[in-house]
């Protein structure tokens, strides 16, 4: 059975839910504290659920990037192993430069929750692995920062390296190119602010993040 | 000099005291009391804490407690057991006063407040909901008040990880003084995880303070609460209003519940209206066992706290808990890995007297009953409930644009889309939510059973302003409704009962009629009362608001296949009306156009819940597709609000205008695949109508220009653009 390790900072809210998912693709989930230390090989897959780390105090993910955990956390990445982020692991990876660009206050001030129709425009080799490049699919959303941003030159660069990873069909937020998740060069380490988990079961009303994993 | 005349009036004053309580507090004492007792007293027998005008008649709620409440008594809340190992608790509280003074922060704490009401007894919180009620659009400060609150809510809830999942939204001139914010807290308990108590036992334990720093907020939070507002309250109470930090919370529900789960824990309490004191004097009094208290020891924000602010401060996440001294090294452990301080401030003593110390000092040594157990009690005035407004027979509504008046309704704040308010709140954390705000009635998945819970809140104060009775019935009997439609059974209820001031004999009259339509109501569908609020003084200058006893509605649903939905789905489907007329209101329809609020008929409280079954029954079908009940508005609103989704529907029977716009205790919609085989499953006895189909892009009443669904969703989604901008 795969090892998952699943990132808890206080004020990761999404922790036990991730858990739950992961559980539920017959993997093996293990949580990891943020004063945690692992070694590579610990773990087949990290993921970074999603929530309000340390209170979102400072910027969301500022100080959850600075922590023990995510020198591990590095270390691992820079193997080219996989790292998910969801929401507010993708913020807190956009903070420790493992992912390309920002995700700042959403354009109209508000947090915002709803479905989101998405599409895949670089699909990915480890995470949505069955999606092709322009399926389209719905996944709830739910944060307040998540208007992805990137100054106009970094901008260029990732999407002519093709690092985007999916699209809003509809711009909830404000993100520049309607940016929803980016993936890193090496392409192991992918962040986006929809939620999987929240779209793994008919009964939440939909199942397309249930093949994310 | 002031004369000791003068320095008790000022006294009385400053701490929200009468002279008939004076007086019995010397009686108590047989002594005058102590200045480190004012607060005590002024805190523990104010209003918000003694529920001095409630008690006596919130006893009635007692007779609906049946055997699936578990632990009812001098709890926060009785636990619901739902069989199968699975227990819930729930609560609802009001945050109406600090709300209204400062709408963000007063929002926020009163959900940080009702969370901690219920992981206190071991419960995980699972969800959030809220019941709101605000005052005309031009009146003062209404917009930044209605801003305040929903962003108060939203940064709380979704901070903390617990879901809002419904919730109810209301405006009337009533509130434009007084705005109403109520927040509700489920929460559960899985097979084997033990309840928690709060009873203070064991001569020689701990007692520990757990969670924030004490400050100087919220210090006689509790007497303002207990006061109606006058001209400058705004600015002079601000003080008063407490701040929270939701993630301190966040930390606090997860070490808490892991301290409580290890089975660490002798008891706990969480410090809610009067801080500390009302803590440790209640856990005392529960337990009949005295405490030591040591307030120097109380961690706190800034050395110039007085032993009276430690007593009385406000602050919030902040609990107290009781364990065995050999488990305080575990526990403190446990509270420094989530980062919190968990410092013994005290011992459980034999003798019933708290005694609160200060440097080794001794500043008082109480018996705690003298201010729990003794606490005034009062049986104010009130009026034996005699349906003022009840006529024979209401004037017909006649030669009227039904379309126009459904557009209107549909485009105001009154009777539009909620969704910029909802969409605010994270509806999804936990993974248990199937249907969201977005939906008449929440409903989670219990994880382990796979059945369905649901949520909804009642009281409509259009119908309290009709008649307290009536609306107070309908409080219970609507939400029960509401589940009903969609297979659902109501399983137990909880209450805020917000009104103005009880010292006026008309609104005394107006709660003792409403604590006994609720507990009717709870009787007749067999699920009880298991916890409440009372709210009082909710008026400004005089001027109160319309009696808003708000309700909590927990129920039930076998399984999550197959629930109906709100719209219509399917085209060419057949739409049927069910309906049990016992009392038709002005509605509405009356109140929008000024006219004088009134009723004809009677409730049948009994036939209300046989119809309730029958409805639920009838759900369960596979035959039904969606189901709405017709609510404000009548019956040509409820048509248009399923026809929002793009498939509308063609009405083919002859209504009258009467028939379209009044409201009618209870009419549901059914629609259905099959006709014959829907006719065939109605009993004989209930009224049934076929009252049209469903068709594509289309809303079409008989007699009237069809509208577009689409046009029908704009106006519908629009209607709070004045207030929230929807991108």
């Amino acid at each position: 059975m795969k090892k998952v390790g699943v990132i808890r900072f206080p004020g990761t809210n999404c922790d036990r839910d991730v858990f739950d998912w992961v559980s539920g693709h017959n993997q093996k989930p293990e949580f990891l504290w943020h004063l945690d230390q692992f070694h590579s090989t610990d773990y087949e897959m990290i993921v970074l659920p999603g929530g309000f780390s340390y209170g979102d105090y400072l910027r969301s993910g500022a100080l959850a990037a600075r922590s023990p955990v995510m020198k591990s956390v590095r270390e691992f990445a820079e193997l080219g192993r996989p790292v998910l982020g969801i929401c507010n692991g993708f913020q807190i990876l956009c903070e420790a430069e493992l992912l390309p660009g920002a995700l700042v206050k959403n354009e109209h001030q508000k947090f915002i929750d709803e479905w989101a129709g998405l599409q895949i425009e670089n699909p990915h080799s480890h995470f949505g692995a069955r999606y092709e490049s322009g399926n389209r699919l719905r996944l709830p959303i739910a944060h307040g920062d998540g208007r992805f941003y990137a100054p106009a030159k970094e901008l260029k660069k990732i999407e002519d390296q093709g690092l985007v990873w999916l699209r809003y069909q509809n711009n909830p937020n404000g993100s520049l190119n309607n940016i929803a998740g980016v993936m890193n060069q090496q392409k192991n380490v992918v962040g986006l602010m929809p939620h999987p988990e929240r779209a793994s079961h008919f009964w939440m009303g939909g199942i397309d993040g249930k093949d994310f994993l | 000099m002031m004369s000791k005349e003068e320095i008790l009036n000022k006294n009385l004053k400053h701490y929200r005291l009468s002279q008939i309580e004076y007086h019995k507090i010397c009686e108590l004492l047989k002594r005058e009391p102590r200045p480190i007792e004012w607060p005590l007293f002024s805190a523990l027998w104010s209003e918000h804490c003694s529920y001095k005008s409630s008690r006596l008649h919130l006893k009635k709620f007692g007779q609906t407690l049946d055997e699936t409440v578990l632990n009812a008594v001098g709890e926060n809340a009785g636990v619901v057991d739902l069989g199968r190992g699975e227990r819930i608790v729930f609560k609802m509280e009001s945050h109406n006063h600090p709300s209204f003074i400062e709408p963000f922060q007063g929002a926020a704490t009163g959900v940080g407040g009702i969370l901690r009401d219920i992981f206190t007894m071991g419960a995980r919180p699972i969800a959030l909901a809220n019941y709101l009620c605000f005052g005309e659009l031009q009146s003062n400060r209404m917009k930044e008040l209605i801003q305040g609150v929903v962003s108060g809510i939203s940064s709380y809830g979704n901070c903390v990880g617990v879901p809002t999942v419904t919730g109810q939204t209301e405006f009337s001139s009533s509130y434009n003084q007084n705005i109403l914010v109520n927040a509700m807290a489920v929460g559960l308990l899985r097979e084997g995880e033990p309840v928690a108590l709060s009873q203070a036992q064991g001569v020689g334990n701990d007692v520990v303070y757990i969670g924030a720093k004490t400050g100087k907020d919220g210090v006689h939070g509790a007497a303002m609460a207990s006061a109606s507002f006058d001209e400058s309250s705004g600015q002079k109470n601000k003080p008063n209003v407490q701040i929270g930090d939701p993630y301190f919370e966040k930390l606090l529900i997860e070490s808490c519940l892991e301290v409580i789960q290890k089975n660490l824990v002798v008891a706990i309490q969480d410090m809610g209206a009067a801080g500390l004191t009302s803590s440790s004097f209640e856990m005392s009094s529960k337990g009949q066992l005295g405490l030591d208290l040591h307030l120097d020891l109380v961690p706190v924000r800034d050395s110039s706290l007085t032993p009276e602010d430690i007593l009385l401060s406000e602050s919030q996440e902040r609990m107290l808990l009781i364990c065995e001294p050999a488990k305080f090294l575990e526990i403190e452990n446990i509270f420094s890995k989530w980062g919190l301080d968990a410092v013994r401030i005290g011992k459980v003593r034999k003798e019933k007297t708290l005694r609160l110390f200060w440097h080794q000092e001794i500043l008082t040594e109480l018996d705690p009953d003298l201010l729990v157990e003794n606490a005034p009690l009062y049986d104010r005035p009130f009026e034996k409930w005699t349906s003022p407004r009840k006529v024979k027979e209401l004037s017909l509504v006649q030669n009227i644009q039904i379309t126009e008046w459904v557009k209107n309704y549909l485009g105001s704040l009154v009777g539009g889309s909620r969704k910029p308010i909802y969409r605010q709140y994270d509806q999804r954390v936990g993974l248990r939510t199937c249907r969201d705000a977005g939906f008449d009635v929440a409903v989670l998945r219990l994880p382990d059973s796979g059945r369905g819970l649901m949520i909804a809140t009642g009281c409509r104060p259009s119908i309290m302003k009709i008649d307290a009775r009536l609306g107070a019935l309908d409080a219970v009997f609507y939400p029960a409704l509401q589940m009903a439609v969609k297979g659902g059974k109501a399983m137990a209820i909880t209450d805020c009962l917000n009104f103005a001031s009880p010292e006026k004999i008309e609104i005394m009259s107006e709660f003792v009629a409403s604590v006994e339509a609720i507990t009717q109501a709870s009787l007749a569908l067999k699920a009880p009362v298991i916890s409440g609020n009372v709210s009082f003084y909710n008026e400004t200058q005089g001027q109160g608001i319309t009696s808003t006893p708000a309700t909590g509605v927990v129920g039930l649903c076998e399984s999550l296949e197959n629930l109906p939905m709100d719209t219509f789905q399917n085209a060419d489907e057949s739409i049927f009306s069910l309906r049990f007329q016992t009392v038709t209101t002005s509605g509405k329809w009356g109140e929008l156009r000024q006219e004088n609020p009134q009723y004809m008929g009677e409730f049948k409280i009994d036939e209300a819940a046989a119809f309730i079954d029958e409805v639920r029954k009838l759900a369960k079908t596979k035959n039904v597709t969606s189901s709405q009940t017709v609510g404000q508005g009548g019956l040509a609103v409820a048509l248009a609000k399923m026809s929002l989704q793009g498939m509308g529907c063609v009405i083919e029977e002859k209504l009258s205008p009467d028939r379209l716009v009044r409201e009618y205790f209870y009419e549901v919609l059914f629609v259905v695949k099959d006709a014959n085989e829907f006719l065939k499953a109605v009993p004989e006895k209930m009224k049934v109508h076929y009252l049209g189909s469903t068709c594509p892009g289309v809303f079409k009443l008989p007699g009237e220009e069809e509208i577009s669904t689409k046009e029908l969703n704009q106006i519908y989604q629009n209607a709070f653009q004045e207030v929230f901008h929807v991108p």
